[in-house]
């Protein structure tokens, strides 16, 4: 049994100019100890899947279908205490914008400390929580616990909040840690240190990860809240099937140099009146008529890739 | 070789503040010829925004002198002829906050076109900018919360192009946008700069972007220049460990890029305060390579091969058969 299974989710967002039906029947899987990605431009559904997953939707969503379940047991219908039971123990997240992610008037002492009295059952002895602050900032690759400690967030760089952060995730993450994006608000060199210590600690610890980007086994590649493909890392960035991703990637500048091609013209299409067939119909090279009308369902393409193209599908013509 | 459109001799700019001095750059010196990109890349506190606003006048140099076609022009914005204005120009990073929100598209590019008198025809001028960044000319009466991100950030081009600049510093254009959108806009900007014979200086922290677009590459450490050389030789051949650690750390996504990095340095420690800078070289606290000598005295910038310059102690005495000090 998969660790987390998310199945044909749909999320909509109410608005005043209507219903944003944002996901569009998301499906993904995570094994446990397994790292998995997911990729896309902004606004494309990945900070809501993950949302949906932790259950930190805003109160204009509503969850229109599908199911995400945690070890067997479905998180969208559990009881408020269970959910936060959860998070105490099981499940916890890195968000994106380290600073926004901390209060600015407490003392990191503070916020960790109730961290790690919000994660036990047992009362801790001001010693007893000392210790154990100490033991996360470490692990955090944090030098310095003490002075970390008693610094306020703006005393602290950028790279040492999300550090501070991850710290504080690893307080409840025993199962899974949801990674938001964690290092794109960081400069290159700091980044690359987040996503190694992030790699590490899930090695060591035998977490399931699902950070965003890099360092993964499995990815997925999402476009205006559909998964459009899905496999290995290594195989969908060398050989990417479905036109978005084979576009995305084209469009990213490479250090192996050769220009800058086109990118992707148009733009992700109004959540308000999504096209009825493929979403990324509007901006596809390839489109065909069926496109227009039906959801293309995902295609295995290879030994372990699959694709949500007709593309594929052995009815159509061949391109 | 073409001629030298902009120099910056010793440019220094320090900031006072109430915690003490701020060197923001530090005794930088550069050349950029005619029709030139060069890349100016540093992570964030190495001093390239606050070059870039020297050169644009935004304020003067603390020392030094910024030469424009082998005039003076090192005082700020204020003191300099409406001529030189309209000559230099800047695109900033965030469309959303530079572009005035009250203002449509065909006002925002008004506003250049009369204060410098440039053009005949206002409103002929302004559908021929936006056709220069291809824009439709519809896009005139449209308000910027009506705009996408690039399309933005095309309006901001166009602005910048109102004046006929021959120079425009362009302050991290594409860092707020996705990638596919990037791709579209520095498309714009290339065929732009053959068409109009401009020159940029293109301040990002982008590596992959300038590898693809710039012909050198200037990098930026905490206020001073660590490596400047041509873009082929640069990524070939990079020396600085600084300009190594930089690449290493680059996320890519093929495995062909990956072969292209050079020896790995693994990132460690953290730019350093502007405040409290590491005296001798700044660099020193996160160098693998860190001497004795790093620790007192800040190296000399330095021609190790032809074009390509570096300021480090290794170099350029020994630097071919330096290894990594676990090889």
């Amino acid at each position: 049994m998969p660790l987390l299974e998310v199945r044909d989710l749909r999320v909509e967002y109410r608005v005043y100019e209507g219903t944003l039906k944002v996901l569009n029947g998301v499906s993904l899987s995570l094994e446990r100890g397994e790292k998995v990605g997911i990729i896309g431009e902004s606004a494309c559904g990945k900070t809501t899947t993950v949302k949906t997953i932790m259950g930190l939707l805003a109160k204009n969503s509503k969850v229109a279908g599908g199911d995400v379940t945690y070890k067997g047991e479905d998180v969208l219908k559990m009881s408020k205490k269970r959910l936060t039971e959860l998070r105490r123990k099981n499940i916890s997240m890195v968000f994106q914008d380290p600073s926004a992610a901390l209060n600015p008037v407490f003392t990191v002492r503070q916020q960790l400390y109730d961290i790690i009295k919000f994660s036990t059952d047992e009362r801790l002895t001001r010693e007893e929580l000392h210790e154990k602050a100490v033991e996360v900032l470490r692990q955090g690759a944090l030098p310095e616990p003490d002075r970390i400690l008693d610094s306020y967030p703006f005393q602290l760089s950028g790279g040492m909040k999300q550090r501070v952060n991850i710290s504080m995730a690893l307080v409840s993450a025993s199962e899974l840690l949801i990674a938001d994006e964690p290092g794109t608000s960081l400069d290159v060199t700091i980044e690359d240190q987040i996503m190694r210590l992030l790699k590490k600690i899930v090695e060591e610890k035998g977490i399931s990860i699902i950070p965003v980007k890099k360092f993964v086994d499995r990815i997925y590649v999402m476009y205006a809240g559909t998964i459009v493909e899905e496999g290995p890392t290594r195989e969908v960035f060398n050989s990417p099937q479905h036109p978005y991703t084979q576009l995305l990637i084209k469009a990213v500048p490479k250090l192996t140099g050769g220009g800058i091609p086109e990118g992707i013209l148009g733009q992700v299409p109004s959540y308000l009146k999504p096209p009825a067939g493929c979403r990324f119909v509007t901006r596809c090279p390839y489109a065909m008529e069926v496109c227009d009308t039906d959801a293309p369902p995902l295609y295995g393409v290879g030994a372990k890739q699959r694709a949500a193209c007709f593309l594929y599908d052995e009815r159509q013509l061949p391109r | 070789m073409s001629n030298a459109i902009l120099s910056g001799e010793g440019l220094q700019k320090y900031f006072q503040t109430r915690r003490g001095v701020i060197k923001a750059v530090d005794s930088v010196d550069f050349v950029m010829r005619e029709g030139e990109v060069l890349g100016v890349v540093g992570e964030s506190g190495s001093g390239k925004t606050t070059l870039g606003n020297m050169i644009v006048g935004i304020y003067p140099p603390t020392a030094g002198k910024v030469i424009f076609k082998g005039g003076d022009i090192s005082q700020g914005a204020g003191h300099r002829s409406l001529e030189i204005k309209r000559e230099i120009q800047m695109v900033f990073q965030n469309p959303s906050s530079s572009l005035n929100p009250k203002r449509s598209v065909r006002q925002t590019l008004e506003v250049p076109l009369s204060v410098h008198k440039t053009a005949s025809s206002v409103g002929e001028r302004v559908s021929e900018l936006l056709s220069l960044v291809e824009l439709p000319p519809e896009y005139a009466d449209r308000y910027p919360e009506e705009l996408g991100g690039g399309e933005k950030q095309l309006v901001a081009i166009a602005r910048a192009l109102a004046t006929n600049p021959s120079l425009i510093v362009l302050d991290e254009p594409t860092s707020a946008l996705d990638v596919s959108i990037q791709a579209k806009i520095i498309g714009v900007l290339m065929r732009l700069k053959d068409r109009l014979n401009l020159s940029y200086m293109f301040i990002t922290h982008n590596l992959s972007l300038m590898r693809n677009v710039a012909d050198r590459v200037m990098i930026m450490y905490l206020g001073k220049v660590r490596e400047v050389a041509p873009t082929e030789e640069f990524f070939k051949n990079p020396i600085h460990p600084y300009t190594k650690m930089l690449l290493s750390s680059i996320p890519v996504v093929s495995d062909a890029e990956e072969a292209v990095k050079p020896e790995k340095i693994v990132s460690t420690g953290e730019i350093a305060g502007a405040l409290n800078l590491p005296p001798g070289c700044s660099f020193h606290p996160r160098c693998p390579f860190v001497m004795e000598v790093c620790k007192s005295v800040d190296p000399p910038l330095l021609e190790v091969e032809p074009e390509h310059f570096c300021n480090c102690h290794l170099y350029p005495n020994d630097y071919k058969d330096k290894k990594a000090p676990w090889q």
